[in-house]
């Protein structure tokens, strides 16, 4: 191992450290919080509606706002698909050359295709007016970063040589990780499971209305 | 409106967001990408689409303030996150985002992917607002007044019951029996009904409790709960705390809540987290409660006395918040010939516009009666000639759209079409006129 790739999978192992000690703090700072559920005697389930808010209710037909936006909503599914063939890459890096030819093949195409999603969902955010306003910079800068981490996995598990660059991605998206917008992967469990036991327990969602 | 310095508002900003950041609030603070895709299912945006009607964008509002209180890089590079300092300016913005433009009827949160609850975050913005002085006027006439309400009973109740005496006769008159009663402080009744202020939401449901042979009594006090909209807990408890009192006071099994959005979602689901407990006496609508009398038969309806077309508009309060869903559809089914549906209906209805305390500012009326246009595209759709709606509030809203955009219907409550196709034994029915003019 040379130099470079050495300091590149210190760098990669420090940025890792980084993202689960700070994911670990936020998921530490949110069992910290009350949570207030309804203590009123209930209409439907809050079990049935977490089960639903985890599953069937992301499916892209389930809610109006998604068949509306179809195209960005499967864009971004895209995305985060890539992100997951990314996270694999990087941990299966250091064995990456033991890996079967045709998982290291269809690992860098969903990862690019999902880099590639990334990207037009960040061209939308600069094109589209309502997106514009909404958006921070970190918004622009998580997208932009993210895109590259999956995009640079793509490559890395394709040829070895391109797995330093790679892991320096890493670093920099996972010690960015806990501080930015990219944080919403802890909030995300905590927001939907906090939807399905409102709407659960006050009988909205259908499959967990009493009967 | 008083003016503070900055760094007194900060440090009252920071106790007073910190107070209120549950786990709920935190995860709709953290948790939206800023996506943008709940655009299109905000009434405001689709009557007046621009990015200020963005639920996220005014949920943003609250981010700013959030990110440069509480998160390091907000603190650090403010511009990097779209943080924000605290100021009076800043606050006062704030009043139209929260008061006039959003009507936290969570119809945002249904259709984002993550969850996110926005109607929580303008909450905690009127909450922040209310408590650094800047909650309309209105509302806090009203939330007082409830309050000075129990506070000087013993000088209104005389003329309460003076008031109940009238409408005890036109109770009588409409049923044909002198011994109809609108019972008062009934100890040992099994229901406390709680109205709101106006007979229309007293009559119809004391014409059904006669039918039905309840025992039951009329509360003392009104349903609304303006500390509700106000996003001031403690006031909401208090105001609550009156009719808990009277119901504990009176034993009454259950407390059944007049055709009321927020009163009922208050009553039923909100309040007992403030008290921290369930209530010892179960809450429901006088929706549910008719529901089940027409499932049980105790109601006998001729449909044929509602021949209109008539179409359900679903308040916010009941459907989305409260799941009170298929309970109005058993009733119209049963009391109306041509029940028409809207597109899109129950839980994920449009909301009228005029909820959240929204239909007591007459300052932002104009906002308002825009953001009730789809509701408007969608009456019109039905081609019903009469809109029933289970929510005063929507009630309120919906008169005013079909005079403003003149669509020649008419509004009215559920409670008085039944009421209409009500058959008393021996087949009378109540009154020589109808309750409303809703028959042909
Ligand atoms: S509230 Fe939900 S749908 Fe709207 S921008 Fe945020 S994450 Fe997207
Ligand atoms: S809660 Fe209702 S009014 Fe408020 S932003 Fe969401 S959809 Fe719009």
């Amino acid at each position: 191992m040379s130099t470079v790739e050495t300091s590149a999978a210190i760098a990669a192992i420090v940025g890792a450290v980084v993202a689960v000690v700070g994911c670990a703090w936020h998921v530490r700072w949110m069992f910290s919080l009350p949570f207030k559920g309804d203590v009123a005697t209930a209409k439907g389930s809050a079990s049935k509606g977490v089960m639903y808010a985890y599953t069937l209710g992301m499916a892209p037909w389930e809610k109006e706002s998604t068949r509306r936006h179809m195209v960005g909503y499967l864009r971004g599914v895209l995305f985060h698909v890539g992100i997951f063939a990314a996270l694999v890459v990087f941990v299966a890096s250091p064995w990456a050359t033991v890996i079967w030819p045709s998982v290291r093949l269809l690992l860098a195409a969903v990862a690019c295709l999902g880099g590639i999603a990334g990207l037009l969902g960040l061209a939308a955010r600069f094109g589209e007016h309502n997106l514009r306003a909404i958006s921070t910079k970190d918004d622009y800068f998580a997208v932009a970063l993210v895109s590259l981490f999956v995009l640079t996995s793509a490559l890395a598990v394709l040829s070895p040589s391109a797995v330093p660059v790679f892991y320096v991605v890493s670093a920099v998206t996972l010690v960015y990780l806990p501080f930015g917008k990219v944080r919403h992967c802890v909030y995300f469990f905590f927001s939907r499971f906090a939807f399905g036991v409102f709407f659960g327990h006050r009988g909205v969602i259908e499959g967990a209305r009493s009967q | 409106m008083g003016k503070s310095d900055n760094t007194e508002l900060t440090k009252k900003a920071r106790e007073l967001l910190r107070k209120q950041v549950d786990r709920k609030l935190a995860a709709a603070l953290e948790t939206c990408v800023r996506c943008g895709i709940c655009a299109e299912s905000c009434h405001y945006y689709v009557a007046d689409p621009r990015p200020e009607h963005v639920p996220a964008y005014r949920a943003e509002k609250l981010r700013q303030i959030y990110r440069g209180l509480f998160d390091p890089i907000g603190r650090i590079a403010p511009g990097w996150v779209g943080a924000v300092p605290v100021s009076d300016q800043m606050l006062d913005s704030l009043v139209e985002t929260s008061f006039a433009s959003c009507t936290m009827c969570r119809r945002c949160t249904v259709n984002c992917p993550m969850g996110v609850d926005n109607a929580l975050v303008v909450r905690a913005i009127r909450s922040l607002l209310t408590a650094t002085g800047r909650a309309p006027e209105m509302l806090e006439q009203l939330a007082e007044a409830a309050i000075m309400r129990e506070e000087g009973l013993e000088y209104i109740k005389d003329l309460f019951l003076e008031q109940i005496a009238e409408l005890e006769n036109e109770l009588r008159e409409k049923v044909g029996d002198l011994k109809a009663r609108i019972p008062v402080e009934e100890q040992g009744a099994e229901i406390l009904y709680v109205a709101l202020s106006g007979a229309h939401t007293i009559l119809p449901a004391s014409v059904l409790f006669y039918a039905t042979g309840t025992s039951w009594s009329l509360s003392l006090f009104e349903a609304a709960n303006y500390g509700v909209f106000l996003g001031d807990t403690p006031r909401a408890k208090r105001i609550t705390q009156r009719i808990v009192d009277e119901a504990t006071r009176l034993g009454v099994k259950e407390v059944v809540v007049s055709e009321c959005g927020h009163a009922y979602t208050t009553l039923r689901w909100e309040a007992p987290n403030w008290f921290g407990k369930p209530f010892p006496f179960r809450v429901r609508s006088l929706v549910e409660v008719m529901a089940e009398w027409i499932e049980k038969g105790k109601l006998k309806l001729d449909p044929t006395r509602n021949r209109l077309a008539v179409t359900y508009h679903d308040s916010c309060n009941l459907a989305r918040n409260s799941g009170l869903i298929e309970e109005p559809r058993t009733i119209l089914n049963a009391c109306v010939t041509d029940f028409r549906e809207m597109t899109p209906n129950k839980q994920h209805n449009y909301c009228c516009g005029g909820g959240a305390g929204l239909v007591a500012l007459p300052e932002f009326s104009e906002q308002r009666l825009n953001a009730g246009k789809p509701k408007v595209k969608q009456i019109k759709a039905t081609g019903a000639s009469i809109v029933a709606a289970s929510c005063d509030n929507c009630r309120h809203q919906l008169g005013e759209l079909n005079e403003h955009y003149e669509m020649g219907v008419e509004v009215i409550g559920l409670a008085e079409l039944v009421v209409n196709a009500l058959v008393l034994d021996k087949g009378r029915v109540p009154g020589k006129e109808p309750v409303v003019a809703a028959t042909v």
